[in-house]
């Protein structure tokens, strides 16, 4: 495989805008330094024959997840990295350690591999191609079926996960005065009560 | 195979990030990263090898990723509803 200027440039973007992910300061700029870089994955699968999976990554990546990232960051006014206490202060480069243990481990387990000489062609990767082998009940029609019914699980999941009824006090609630006989303190109350039986 | 090392370079680095970052949100997004890199050495590995499987495994994994998101946000929503803090410093009741 020739190295040519397009490999070495998609190269430095995929590592440089991964480390901005993983050391930029500002929770809002790693989450967009993590587009730019699914945006270059992309590319690299347009390059790799598989077209279809480039657009999905684009639309469903980085078009819906990363816009997911985006606003609870901005809802939770989480965008500072540096927040309490640091329990281990001096021990990032441990860290620092470990990936690069990781990463020659890695390469070295890669660089083994001899890919097959004569490969046979992927079509270019477009939806025509994948769609026989998805709805393919020999294949993988069932995991596609079971991958949807987790996306509902997921959903119905979130929605149980945020607690819709706690936004509204409990003694407002209609549904809350109808079963309890005596008035349920308000949620400040309630939150007090938890922290002591916690401790 | 340029890709592959990339791949495990942008793993390790993610490896780093997850090791690294103090509060969940960012630990979230370094973990995207390694997802997305295993996903890039599956694209390169099927184009290497000539098979469409790994391609319909991608689109397995971005899905999945996608379920796993909904989920990690709206735990970390909850969190910070009781907690008013995202640090995984600071959430250690659980400690024995």
């Amino acid at each position: 495989m020739v190295i040519g200027l397009w490999e070495i440039l998609a190269l430095l973007a995929l590592v440089g805008s991964g480390l901005a992910v993983v050391r930029l300061q500002n929770a809002v700029h790693a989450a967009l330094a993590l587009i730019a870089n699914f945006l270059v994955v992309a590319g690299v699968y347009v390059a790799l024959e598989a077209r279809f999976v480039a657009m999905i990554q684009i639309i469903v990546y980085a078009g819906a997840i990363l816009v997911l990232f985006l606003f609870v960051i901005m809802l939770l006014s989480a965008a500072s990295a540096n927040v309490g206490q640091d329990l281990l202060p001096r021990l990032p480069w441990l860290a620092g350690f470990g990936a690069l243990g990781l990463a020659s481990v890695l390469i070295f387990a890669v660089t083994r591999f001899q890919p097959p000489a004569n490969a046979p062609a992927l079509g270019g990767g477009l939806p025509q191609a994948l769609g026989p082998l998805l709805y393919d009940p020999e294949r993988w029609l069932y995991a596609l079926l079971a991958v949807g019914f987790l996306l509902l699980v997921a959903t119905v999941a979130a929605v149980v996960l945020i607690e819709p009824e706690r936004i509204v006090p409990a003694t407002s609630h209609p549904a809350h005065r109808r079963q309890d006989k005596k008035p349920s303190p308000p949620i400040s109350e309630q939150k007090d009560e938890r922290a002591v039986v916690k401790r | 195979m340029i890709w592959l090392i990339a791949s495990a370079l942008l793993f390790s680095i993610g490896a780093y990030g997850a090791l690294t970052r103090r509060t969940a949100i960012l630990m979230f997004l370094s973990i995207e990263l390694m997802l997305n890199a295993a996903a890039l050495s599956l694209i390169s590995f099927s184009k290497m090898l000539g098979s469409l499987d790994a391609q319909v495994v991608v689109l397995f994994i971005i899905a999945i990723a996608a379920a796993e998101v909904a989920v990690g946000l709206g735990l970390i929503v909850a969190i910070f509803r009781r907690r008013e803090t995202t640090g995984v410093d600071e959430l250690r009741q659980l400690r024995g």
